[in-house]
């Protein structure tokens, strides 16, 4: 209810892409790099309320963000599991520098 | 058989006959009247689906992803397979595996009646996932030399060594190592945790 009658803050804000790298030491081992989010295009097509603040915590670095839990179905592995948007296995749609070091 | 049985054979060959006459009839009739064929035999877009009565089960291409065609009501099996109450896994494919390991199947070794058939092979491989958080895989010989021989991943695949191999899952997921048939002729890749289950020690 809160959200119908609230503005578009994001929208206006104008949050872009965001570059998640928290992990970082881990991805390099994994040969990925930082992952590019653009939040713009998400909430071009969904909802806020269909992430906040069940699947993210609105804040910035709030979310303890990892491939681990996106396989178990957490943060982006809610939606990139091939039913609702494309398959986890695609590294490279969220992930710089794929197969860079091995 | 009674006479009785034989008239009420009679009647239903005569009962399906027209039925089949008339629905020839009609779709002729509106080929006739200029009615576009909705199905194109020779569009792949337009694959025709069969049960096992051949009965038309569904329509489309059998290019487009599993989610895609299973939202459209389509599978890569036949419908009849879909509907006997075989396990099925969370994309709606048969899980193979689960009928196996279940004993609910038991499919010839060979076509070859004097081939030897060798046992499974019951030795689980872990295989270390790089990073810190991923849990690692455990590679089970047995369900994968139950339907292949070694000779199918031995050394053309995977040298035969414990960590010999420089897999990585950047590689899998462009068609290398596992994904050469995972993703093909095996449960999709977009499954992680049915090869990622043994969860790291120290940390979560
Ligand atoms: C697809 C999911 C998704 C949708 C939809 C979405 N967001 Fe976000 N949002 C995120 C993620 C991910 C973050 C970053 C969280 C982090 O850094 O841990 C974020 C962060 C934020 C932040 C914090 C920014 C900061 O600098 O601290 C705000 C505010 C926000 N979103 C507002 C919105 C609003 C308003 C909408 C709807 C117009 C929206 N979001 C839609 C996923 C989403
Ligand atoms: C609420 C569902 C949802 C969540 C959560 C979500 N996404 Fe998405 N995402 C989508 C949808 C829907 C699309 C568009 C369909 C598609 O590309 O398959 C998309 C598209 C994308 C794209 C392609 C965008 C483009 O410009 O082509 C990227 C990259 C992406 N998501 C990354 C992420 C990352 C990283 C996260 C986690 C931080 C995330 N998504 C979380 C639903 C979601
Ligand atoms: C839908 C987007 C998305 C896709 C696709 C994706 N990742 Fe990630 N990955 C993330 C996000 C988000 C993080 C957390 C980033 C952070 O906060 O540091 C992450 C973190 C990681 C990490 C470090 C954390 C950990 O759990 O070890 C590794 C390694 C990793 N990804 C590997 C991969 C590999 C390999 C693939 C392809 C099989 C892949 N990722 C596909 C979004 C994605
Ligand atoms: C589907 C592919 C596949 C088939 C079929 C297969 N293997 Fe393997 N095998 C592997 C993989 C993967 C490893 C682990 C390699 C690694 O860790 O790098 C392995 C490892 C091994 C090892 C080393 C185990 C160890 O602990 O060091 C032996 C021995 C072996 N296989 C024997 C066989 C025999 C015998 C057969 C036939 C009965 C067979 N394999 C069939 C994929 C296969
Ligand atoms: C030569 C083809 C081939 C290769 C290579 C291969 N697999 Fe398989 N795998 C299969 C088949 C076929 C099945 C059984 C059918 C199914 O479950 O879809 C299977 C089943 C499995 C299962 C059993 C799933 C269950 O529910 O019990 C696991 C786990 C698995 N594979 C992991 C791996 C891993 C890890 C690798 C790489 C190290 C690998 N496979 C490489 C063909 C292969
Ligand atoms: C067919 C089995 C299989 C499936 C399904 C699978 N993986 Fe993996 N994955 C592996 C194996 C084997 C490794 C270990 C590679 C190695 O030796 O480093 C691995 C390793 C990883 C790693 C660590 C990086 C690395 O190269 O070791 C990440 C991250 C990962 N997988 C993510 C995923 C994600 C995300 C999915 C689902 C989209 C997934 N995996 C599905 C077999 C699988």
């Amino acid at each position: 209810m809160i959200l119908a009658i609230s503005p578009k803050p994001a929208a206006a804000a104008g949050l872009g892409e965001m570059t998640f790298d928290n992990k970082i030491e881990s991805m390099k081992k994994a040969g990925v790099g930082p992952v590019i989010f653009s939040h713009t295009t998400h909430e071009n097509t969904i909802k806020c309320a269909e992430c906040h603040p069940d699947i993210f915590i609105e804040k910035r670095g709030a979310n303890d963000m990892s491939m681990k839990k996106n396989m178990d179905g957490e943060h982006c592995g809610a939606c990139h599991d091939s039913t609702v948007a494309f398959p986890m296995y695609q590294c490279s749609k969220c992930h710089t520098q794929v197969g860079a070091a091995k | 058989m009674k006479p009785t049985t034989y008239k009420y054979l009679i009647f239903l060959f005569c009962v399906t006959a027209i039925v089949a006459f008339t629905t020839t009839w009609q779709i002729k009739e509106a080929q006739a009247a200029g009615a576009k064929p909705t199905l194109d035999p020779s569009d792949p877009k337009s694959s025709l689906y069969l049960d096992s009565r051949g009965k038309l089960a569904g329509t489309g291409s059998s290019s487009k992803p599993v989610s895609e065609a299973f939202k459209a009501g389509q599978g890569w099996h036949p419908q009849a397979l879909q509907s006997e109450g075989l396990p099925k896994d969370r994309y709606g494919l048969v899980d193979w595996a689960k009928l196996v390991n279940d004993g609910s199947i038991e499919p010839l070794h060979s076509l070859d009646e004097d081939e030897d058939e060798l046992p499974p092979l019951d030795v689980d491989v872990v295989i270390h996932s790089k990073g810190d958080y991923v849990k690692d895989v455990k590679y089970p010989h047995q369900i994968h030399t139950y339907w292949l021989s070694c000779e199918n991943c031995h050394p053309a695949i995977f040298e035969m060594g414990a960590g010999a191999n420089p897999i990585s899952m950047v590689e899998i997921a462009e068609g290398k190592w596992c994904g050469r048939c995972h993703g093909k002729v095996a449960f999709p890749l977009a499954d992680c945790n049915r090869c990622h289950t043994i969860p790291k020690k120290a940390k979560r």
